[in-house]
């Protein structure tokens, strides 16, 4: 069992090392890429500058918080496309049946697709977010908790997207409902939720479980409720597993499109 | 003129055939709107109160206005076709066709978004009646001028954005730059008018993209008056000279680069 991990978790290395290479040839992309990602990042940051020039705080969050949210949002982000950005595109794949290739292959299907290419301005979204820590007060147990709450954030993340893409298995139109559920984890996860009805808050602590990954990891930084991660890692494993069931169901109804195409 | 047209109605006659996932993509608009209502709200905690002369409903029908430009206008999209085009050698396609690849990328885009932009205007004025129950301000004599802002905005802002996708030919990939100049509209445009920002840069503003393609036609729309509306569409023609040199100039300085492999 052990070795069938190892063996998994080494294939995924060398497949996101190679993957990255790739994106590195042409240095003058690869790098303006990751500048203008940090750059572009840091513009909306003028949206809450304007906002605290006319009201004091914003949903109960002030500018430390709203630097938390940011930066947790971007690191998150940057992980979950870094590093599995395939499972944003999983929809299509199984939709033009791009998942022959991966059924083919002695190693675990679902891991192996998502790792199979990366998001070289992702890179921009990490350093932004470790930026942004930087800004609110860096101290080590603070770089400590960011970091495995982005972890934790970008493993549930990943999850949803792989249980909306999914649906595809199911539905054949479900494309845009998975890039739709992504794109609202983006929105929602800007802005404070103490704007939002008790209802809406059942909702992103749930379906779009922004809650979870940005809310509650911000209460944890900035009122150091250090308990509240535990619930964090149990939401994030109860969401990998639900995300691995969807899939392997779904993947028995899967039929290949006998689609030609080569993996280099 | 007469080929740009066919390709502008081609593309329009595409579109017709996917209104389905058109219809899909307001929810994304409508969750937007719905996110800026709420934030909105919350600021403007007293209805009466006025923000840089706005009134809570004004603020909410500009956002209403500026996400329906936005997303009508697919920018992103537009930006990477040219560097689509670019990268895989299927300008070449074009160049040697009797048509300028200028031409053929606005009438094609233009083509494209006409009914998307239809239809965003369409549910944003439905979603911003049942919101805040009426427009500010507006009388049906106004709304052909505003309507001339619109298609001179969306104009402009795909000249504007077909000057950044032509950068492919020096760097291969365009977007991050794309990145950056819808970044610009959306924080100085979208999200507030002008008047939220510093006296000094406001100066600025009035001559930057951010006026005459989002700005504009949500100001007039929201606080329509003669004055404005001459002060924006004098800096909208002015615009569109200068975008449709700009779009000439980077074509005809990126094709010498141009090196495209057979095959």
């Amino acid at each position: 069992m052990l070795t069938v991990v190892k063996n998994q978790i080494k294939v995924s290395f060398y497949s996101f090392k190679y993957s990255l290479m790739r994106e590195m040839i042409n240095k003058t992309t690869f790098l303006s890429n990751i500048i203008f990602m940090i750059l572009n990042d840091a513009t909306l940051i003028i949206q809450w500058l304007v906002l605290f020039s006319l009201v004091d705080e914003v949903g109960g969050y002030g500018m430390r918080e709203v630097l938390i949210m940011w930066g947790l949002t971007a690191n998150i982000y940057g992980i979950s496309r870094l590093f599995f950005k395939s499972a944003y595109n999983l929809s299509n794949t199984i939709n033009t049946g791009k998942l022959d290739a991966y059924l083919v292959q002695p190693k675990n299907v679902l891991i192996s697709y998502i790792t199979s290419s990366v998001s070289v301005s992702a890179i921009g979204d990490i350093i932004f977010g470790y930026i942004m820590l930087f800004l609110f007060g860096f101290s080590f147990s603070n770089l400590l908790i960011f970091s495995l709450l982005s972890i934790v954030g970008a493993t549930i993340d990943v999850s949803i997207s792989i249980i909306y893409g999914s649906l595809a298995f199911w539905l054949s139109r479900s494309d845009r409902v998975a890039s739709t559920a992504n794109d609202m984890i983006i929105y929602f996860s800007n802005h404070p939720e103490g704007i939002f009805s008790n209802f809406i808050k059942v909702i992103l602590y749930s379906i779009i479980p922004v809650g979870i990954m940005i809310y509650m990891p911000v209460r944890i930084i900035t009122q150091g409720k250090t308990l509240l991660i535990i619930f964090s890692l149990i939401s994030a494993v109860l969401f990998c597993w639900l995300a691995y069931k969807i899939f392997q169901r779904g993947l028995r109804r899967y039929s290949s499109s006998s689609l030609m195409i080569s993996r280099i | 003129m007469r080929k740009y047209y066919y390709i502008f109605k081609a593309n329009i006659m595409s579109n017709l055939q996917y209104i389905f996932n058109i219809m899909i993509s307001f929810i994304n608009y409508f969750i937007l709107i719905f996110i800026y209502l709420n934030v909105w709200q919350y600021i403007y905690s007293d209805p009466s109160k006025l923000i840089y002369h706005y009134s809570v409903q004004q603020m909410v029908w500009y956002v209403i206005i500026t996400e329906m430009l936005w997303f009508a206008t697919s920018g992103r999209i537009l930006c990477q076709n040219i560097s689509n085009d670019v990268r895989s050698g299927n300008i070449a396609y074009n160049m040697n066709k009797p048509y300028s690849y200028i031409g053929y990328v606005l009438a094609n885009h233009l083509g494209e978004i006409l009914v998307s932009g239809l239809l965003y205007g369409t549910a944003g004025l439905i979603m911003g009646l049942i919101l805040l129950g009426g427009i500010p301000t507006l009388s049906l004599a106004y709304i052909p001028f505003i309507l001339i802002v619109i298609i001179f905005s969306v104009i402009i802002n795909t000249m504007l954005i077909t000057v950044v996708g032509l950068i492919s030919f020096w760097i291969e990939d365009s977007s991050p730059f794309y990145w950056l100049y819808s970044k610009l509209l959306l924080v100085f445009g979208v999200f507030f008018p002008i008047e939220f920002f510093p006296k000094y840069l406001q100066g600025f503003l009035q001559y930057s993209p951010v006026y005459v393609t989002i700005y504009g036609p949500a100001k007039l729309f929201v606080d329509f008056s003669y004055v404005n509306l001459f002060k924006i569409i004098s800096v909208q023609t002015l615009y569109l000279v200068i975008a449709y040199l700009g779009c000439q100039y980077m074509y005809e300085r990126g094709v010498r680069k141009l090196n495209v492999n057979g095959g």
